[in-house]
């Protein structure tokens, strides 16, 4: 994989945050793919996703949040308490789930005893947990405060024809990564699941225009390249928030290749597009509550059981493996279900649950990836 | 034909022969740090054992977590999959796994083919396996060998409640200032085995006939509890500590 591209995975202060901020550019950092990108980028601004990589203990992210937590908020308020989130202008943190919630009060509690890691504009907002149409028009509400706070801050103005660019943009990266999941369902596919989903992370990580660009590079390249991967099990991975590629390096070590995901860090975040045409405020507002649902959203599963199936079976996978956070309440139980249903559906499927962070207990994911690799053979 | 299944788990290592089928010998010895050099000197003392030498060997399968380490073993093959096939080679009929060995606890679906079905395995803690059982007797002054054995002689089992080995430890040294019995106390401690066991059980769908594998198998206080939890009778092999590397060397001989 590029090494520009790699870095992003494994360095919150990357080549290309520095480059922007050395250029005087601001950043704002977000929790989910709740909140909406293209507010940000039309305020002129990198929006960055906030990510737990490099953190080597939760010894701060333990201090503010109990011990039966999702050890990912944990890790982005360890890295926030050594101050590695410095580099923030600003952040939106969302309730994506009650854990993500949590780390406004936490990081604000922290701020208390460590200075200066609060970034001067920290700002809570607030996604239904319910798609009708009372609850869309919440929604735009919520997302105007938001604009106004935003533009009131920084002394910016985001203007509609603003935000429509960055519609545009932000489609573009999307359509984009969709042709990237084309060439992963072929046969023979050009790029391991661990550097799709490095390419895929990425564009959370680096300035929009910036990443298209590479991005279609990318493409290219893979689209002429010779180098395939063939007679590997094919595997999806679904679950709960995973931005370490290390852990699909570890499914794809022994005869594995992750040709598709249903990952928030993964597909969730690009098969939906928003409509071009009409208000774009209320467009961006529509696509980001019904955009392929989290299970933080209440109802829906049949429509997420779907979704997973589809992907399943487009990418022809020998199994899937669901992985969820300890105490990752959403994904710990809906995996349990899918498992049910994927079995019943005769589509192999495993699920485990994990911690975020530093992979330590390899040994003992590894023994049952490669049982459920024996299993499936 | 001549093949051999190396077990290496995280307390003891085990090498199993069999020949044209049929169990040739088995072994039991410590891991200790070194799991490559456990699999070697396991290997060579039941060839000692045998008198046999290397060569007639034909071919070697390495399981466990310590699998890997094994360099002269043609195939490395998880602990999951041997459990199943070794519980098949052993009791054709059964269905159901429950492998309890020093970390892990495991409990495996199986086919009428001995395929494997289905499997899951404890990824909270180690609280419910051998080592939790090992802390406990180290607590209690007693050798493990004999745990089961008083168990049976408890008038009732007192409640251990911590899941946390560390703190189910503290809970039964208060135990035992009470001036609680230590056949009460160790009863206790098999339910509580027992409780973390068949929650992974009923996790997966156990169905009857049940093999319970691994070193804990050994311990008939812990059969009995988790026989009661689970409504069902659990059949014990006396290969139940080696059923791992029967199962490699079954798989030895399929290469």
């Amino acid at each position: 994989m590029r090494e520009e591209i790699s870095e992003t995975t494994t360095t919150l202060f990357n080549r290309y945050v520095k480059k922007w901020k050395d250029g005087g550019g601001k950043v704002v950092g977000y929790t989910c793919t709740y909140v909406p990108e293209e507010i940000i980028y039309a305020a002129g601004m990198l929006p960055f996703r906030l990510r737990g990589i490099e953190a080597t203990s939760t010894s701060i992210g333990d201090t503010y949040y109990g011990p039966v937590i999702c050890s990912f908020p944990k890790c982005v308020l360890q890295l926030a308490g050594e101050g590695k989130y410095k580099f923030l202008d600003g952040a939106v943190i969302c309730n994506g789930c009650d854990s993500m919630r949590r780390l406004d009060e936490c990081w604000r509690k922290a701020s208390e005893d460590y200075e200066g890691i609060l970034p001067s504009w920290f700002y809570y907002y607030g996604v239904p947990h319910k798609v009708a149409d009372y609850s869309l028009k919440w929604f735009v509400e919520e997302t105007k405060r938001l604009i106004d706070s935003l533009e009131a801050h920084f002394g910016v103005k985001i203007t509609d024809d603003d935000l429509k660019k960055a519609i545009s943009v932000y489609n573009k990266g999307r359509t984009l990564l969709k042709r990237l999941d084309g060439l992963r369902i072929m046969d023979e596919v050009p790029i391991s699941g661990a550097d799709a989903l490095a390419v895929i992370i990425a564009g959370t990580a680096i300035p929009r225009d910036e990443y298209n660009k590479l991005l279609e590079e990318l493409l290219e390249e893979l689209e002429e390249s010779k180098e395939r991967i063939t007679g590997k099990k094919r595997l999806l991975l679904g679950g709960s928030v995973n931005d370490d590629v290390s852990l699909v390096e570890l499914i794809e070590e022994t005869d594995a290749i992750v040709v598709a995901d249903t990952l928030c860090f993964g597909s969730r975040s690009y098969v939906d597009l928003i409509e071009e045409d009409g208000d774009p405020l209320v467009a961006i507002c529509k696509r980001y509550l019904t955009h392929s649902f989290c299970p933080r959203m209440f109802g829906y599963y049949k429509e997420r059981f779907r979704f997973l199936k589809e992907r399943a079976e487009k990418a022809k996978v020998d199994g899937v493996i669901l992985q969820n956070i300890r105490f990752c309440d959403l994904h710990g139980s809906e995996n349990g279900i899918f498992e049910r249903d994927l079995e019943a559906a005769g589509i192999p499927c495993m699920r485990m649950e994990r911690e975020y962070g530093p992979l330590v207990e390899t040994g003992r994911i590894k023994m049952r990836i490669d049982a459920f690799l024996e299993r499936i053979s | 034909m001549n093949v051999a299944g190396i077990d290496i788990g995280s307390i003891t290592a085990k090498a199993a022969f069999l020949t044209d089928g049929k169990i040739l010998g088995t072994r039991v010895t410590f891991t200790g740090y070194n799991p490559e050099q456990a699999g070697k000197k396991v290997f060579e003392d039941l060839l000692a054992e045998l008198s046999m030498d290397a060569a007639s060997i034909d071919r070697v399968v390495s399981t466990g977590y310590g699998r890997n380490s094994v360099k002269f073993a043609d195939k490395a093959i998880t602990e999951i999959i041997c459990h199943g096939v070794g519980a098949h080679y052993l009791s054709p009929h059964v269905r159901s796994i429950i492998d309890v060995g020093g970390q892990d606890s495991k409990v495996i679906v199986v086919g009428t083919d001995g395929k494997v079905k289905d499997f899951v395995m404890n990824d909270k803690c180690a609280a419910g396996t051998g080592r939790f059982l090992e802390v406990m007797a180290r607590a209690l002054k007693v050798d493990l060998d004999n745990f089961g054995a008083i168990s049976l002689k408890a008038d009732k089992s007192l409640k251990i409640s911590s899941i946390c080995t560390v703190f189910a430890e503290s809970e039964v040294i208060s135990l035992i200032s009470k001036g609680e019995s230590r056949e009460d106390i160790i009863a206790g401690i098999h339910e509580s085995v027992a409780s973390r066991v068949s929650t992974l059980a009923n996790r997966v769908g156990v169905s009857d006939p049940i093999m319970m594998t691994g070193g804990v198998a050994k311990n008939i206080g812990v059969v009995k509890a988790l026989e009661k939890k689970l409504g069902m009778s659990i059949e014990v092999s006396e290969f139940a500590q080696v059923n791992g590397a029967i199962g490699a060397a079954v798989m030895a001989m399929r290469l």
